[in-house]
């Protein structure tokens, strides 16, 4: 039977007036898989991170090997043989693979050659997890996945027996994140610890032994793996809130496609769009499902105007967008939520309020007043509730939840013809993203066609009138949300198959 | 917001201090009084109206340099090429003296002026078109524009516009009266300074106040941004380039028509250079850099005044003047750092 490796008893975490976690109990065993589930905000990362030491508990025990300790810094918690992969890696871009490992290895001295023994120490367990990656490659040339395996590395070379993966396979394929949880079975047959965190059903299916769901900072579940049916899960995740549903979207009544997406094909980025078609009628919402990275953000800014297409046209109410395509200015009849708002939507020292003005930038009188963008954004920010609803902040003072609702303020407080959204509901909880799927809903009942990206499939299947899913820079299949199901959107987004010719 | 006030004040009597003690060291250092010596300046800088006539003198290339600088440091953009600028405007500003010398004041004058400034204008757009065009860094290019323009300068100078009566001395002919920049009230300060002080303030309000300011701060904020909601990087990399460069462009052709009174190689000791420190000290806020641009001016005319009075060589005075920029780089970088820190 596995013992008890770490035990964390009563921990209490409140930042400012946010109780990010409240009196948990969690228990880390050898040999066996925790998966955290629960949404975002539900306090998951926040727990762990206190266990490595980046944030000090206000109240409650932690035990390793049953002795209490209490971690000043994660250099600390490394000792105790604690490891964690953040989302966001700590890699230098501009140093090869190897360079990389050895920079964190341990002892490792100034000056030493590639050839060393301690490189190929360093490079051991890289070998095991990505046998085909070349270590001599600079890290920025790698994909997020390779990157994310490059960083696992890096922990795991720190002698970690209890791994902590934040969210790991986010960023990864199919085929990678199918290699992980091969991985992840390894090392514990080898009797290290791994934790989960997650809020993907699929990884818990995949290989979690045990489960501790958690909801509002507090731990609302906690079984065996085999004890749950999924179902159960996603009840005990997101509670009754999620009772309270929108409903549907009004039915669209229009039958004249406005939007018309014929043969388009673009690059951004480096990452391509491929040959894709598909029509969207006045008040229809079309939901694009897919793991993050196969094309989507190329056909966001493809639809936009910002990127110019290289094959086919897009035609927004008879008149092709791509064809005037100007410089990368967005058309004034559509609206643009992007992803990473932070880089591609505001100017971070700008304040809110002049951020709320952007999209009308080119009608400000020559003296802009400052009084009436003030009181404009005043009224927006109220509306979209913005905190700290202050207009004479620097955008770059909001938490990425309150990032996303100024910018949806911003894009879809008028009506536009074409609204396209993605991961509109990004870093909020669910009481916020409901507002946002309700803003949506106003956008098409006032006639616009609406674009929304997203890899909440649950919600896809709720709030959209069709959904498609794209995979590797093409539509993989499209369909109206009464014939959808789960399984046919999950094959689609995996790869694994495509709509059957009609 | 008052406690802020004290907190930069503290900072900046922090920063005169750190230059009294350097100056005083090096004062000591080479033998002379530091309390006797920097009253002395002081009184060469502005103790009386002759002294403070050469300060703004010297001040007004110094401010026109600094405003060619930060402008484009509104968009972003880091220029040094006011040095070039500022003789490229003096080159095609004489060249009309040079191929009407008789016509009358009227449009000699002007047509001087506007081609002094247009001189400088183009030189600065060329960056800025390698920049807005082909992506080459501003920085690199104006530097290098720099020795271009000097060298064409001496090229004119001891070639085909030499002055055959001045013989042998690289300089042209001497400007007539009808293309000479009017002087204020009877002193070597010329309108160039009137003109320095009527741009910064325009300018301010422009970057401040206009839909055209913002926009500055919305590209060099966040290009992509800009772009998507229809401003242009590349216009306003043109617009804020060549209108910097006119200015430093006019410095030029007011130097060489009001205070050399005709073009020669060495036209300027570094004014270029020295507006862009003092762009920088104004931490590119075009009204801070007026009264800086004059303190400046005055350390240099008060060096000048003491290698003739005191035996002390002038270079003492941009040893002090350098001295001048770390005391108060270093007093308003800690003051920023202190600041961030807080959040």
């Amino acid at each position: 039977m596995a013992h008890a490796l770490v035990t964390m008893a009563g921990i209490c975490k409140q930042f400012g007036a946010v109780v990010a976690n409240a009196d948990v109990d969690l228990e880390i065993r050898a040999g066996e898989v925790l998966a955290l589930l629960g949404e975002n905000g539900a306090g998951k990362s926040t727990l762990m991170k206190v266990l490595y030491g980046f944030y000090q508990a206000d109240a409650g025990e932690i035990r390793i090997d049953g002795k209490p300790i209490a971690f000043a810094s994660p250099r600390e918690a490394m000792g105790s043989g604690i490891g964690m992969v953040f989302q966001h890696f700590s890699l230098v871009p501009a140093l090869s693979v190897w360079e990389n490992l050895l920079a964190a290895f341990p002892d490792a001295p100034w000056l030493q050659g590639r050839s060393s023994t301690r490189v190929q120490a360093a490079l051991r367990w890289l070998r095991r997890l990505a046998p085909s990656l070349d270590s001599a490659r600079p890290v920025r040339e790698l994909a997020v996945g390779e990157r994310q395996l490059v960083e696992l590395a890096k922990v795991l070379n720190l002698n970690a027996r209890i791994v902590i993966l934040d969210e790991p396979t986010s960023v990864l394929t199919p085929a990678e994140t199918e290699r992980l949880y091969g991985f992840i079975r390894s090392l514990i047959a080898e009797g290290k610890a791994v934790v989960l965190i997650t809020h993907k059903l699929a990884d818990v299916v995949a290989c979690a032994d045990r489960i501790v769901v958690m909801r509002g900072g507090r731990v609302v579940d906690h079984a065996q793996a085999r004890e749950r049916t999924p179902e159960q899960l996603v009840n005990a995740m997101v509670g009754r809130e999620r009772g309270s549903s929108i409903g549907a979207p009004a039915p669209v009544t229009a039958a004249a496609p406005v939007l018309q997406v014929r043969g388009v094909s673009a690059t951004a980025h480096g990452a391509h769009i491929r040959n894709i078609s598909f029509e969207i009628a006045a008040g229809e919402i079309l939901g694009i499902a897919g793991v993050s990275g196969n094309g989507q953000y190329t056909l966001a800014e493809a639809l936009a105007g910002l990127i110019p297409v290289t094959a086919g046209d897009i035609v927004l109410g008879g008149v092709s967008i791509a064809s005037r395509f100007q410089d990368g200015a967005i058309p004034d009849d559509v609206a643009y939520v992007p992803e990473r708002p932070l880089d591609n939507a505001v100017v971070a020292d700008l304040d809110l309020g002049l951020n709320l003005a952007l999209r009308k930038m080119r009608k400000l009188s020559l003296f802009p007043q400052r009084r009436a963008i003030t009181a404009r954004a005043e009224a927006l920010i109220a509306r979209f509730d913005v905190r700290p609803p202050r207009p004479a902040l620097p955008a770059a003072a909001l938490s990425g939840g309150n990032l996303q609702k100024l910018v949806i303020a911003r894009e879809l407080s008028d009506t536009h013809r074409l609204v396209i959204a993605s991961y509109p509901t990004m870093g909020l909880d669910v009481l916020a993203a409901q507002a946002v799927y309700r803003t949506l809903f106003e956008q098409a009942a006032s006639g616009a066609c609406v674009v929304w990206i997203s890899e909440e499939l649950d919600d896809l299947l709720a709030y959209a009138h069709r959904i498609a899913a794209i995979y590797g820079g093409s539509f993989a299949g499209i369909v109206r949300r009464e014939d959808a199901s789960r399984q046919m959107i999950g094959r689609w987004m995996a790869g694994m198959d495509r709509e059957a010719a009609a | 917001m008052n406690g802020r006030l004290v907190q930069r004040s503290l900072y900046a009597a922090g920063g005169a201090a750190l230059f009294l003690a350097l100056a005083s060291a090096f004062l000591l250092a080479i033998g002379h009084s530091p309390f006797v010596t920097l009253a002395t300046m002081a009184g060469y800088a502005f103790g009386d109206t002759y002294s403070i006539s050469e300060s703004l003198v010297k001040a007004t290339p110094i401010l026109l340099c600094a405003l060619a600088v930060i402008l484009p440091a509104r968009l972003g953009l880091i220029t040094v090429g006011g040095e070039g600028q500022l003789y490229l405007g003096a080159l095609l500003g004489t060249a009309v003296v040079v191929n009407y010398p008789g016509a009358q004041m009227f449009a000699l004058l002007p047509a001087m002026l506007v081609l002094g400034a247009a001189g400088g204008a183009i030189w600065s757009a060329l960056a800025g078109v390698l920049r807005a065009r082909f992506d080459v860094n501003e920085t690199i290019s104006t530097l290098l524009l720099n020795y271009i323009a000097v060298l064409l300068v001496n090229y004119a100078v001891y070639g085909a516009w030499k002055d055959p009566a001045s013989l042998g001395w690289p300089a042209t002919i001497q400007f007539p009266p009808a293309a000479t920049v009017p002087s204020l009230m009877g002193t070597r300060v010329h309108c160039g300074f009137i003109v320095a002080l009527i741009a910064a303030v325009v300018l301010h309000v422009a970057v401040t106040h206009t839909r055209w300011g913002l926009g500055l701060r919305v590209l060099s904020g966040n290009r992509k941004v800009g772009t998507m909601v229809g401003l242009r990087f590349a216009r306003n990399t043109l617009i804020v380039m060549a209108l910097g460069g006119a200015l430093a462009g006019f410095a030029g052709i007011c130097e060489t028509s009001a205070i050399q009174g005709r073009l020669q190689s060495g036209l300027s000791v570094g004014y270029g250079l020295t507006g862009f420190l003092v762009a920088w000290l104004s931490g590119q806020n075009f009204l801070r850099a007026v009264p800086i641009a004059i303190l400046i001016g005055g350390l240099i005319s008060a060096g000048d005044a003491l290698q003739l009075y005191s035996k002390i060589p002038s270079a003492s005075a941009t040893i002090l003047q350098g001295m001048l920029f770390i005391a108060a780089l270093a007093a308003s970088g800690l003051s920023t750092r202190r600041e961030t820190r807080r959040g």
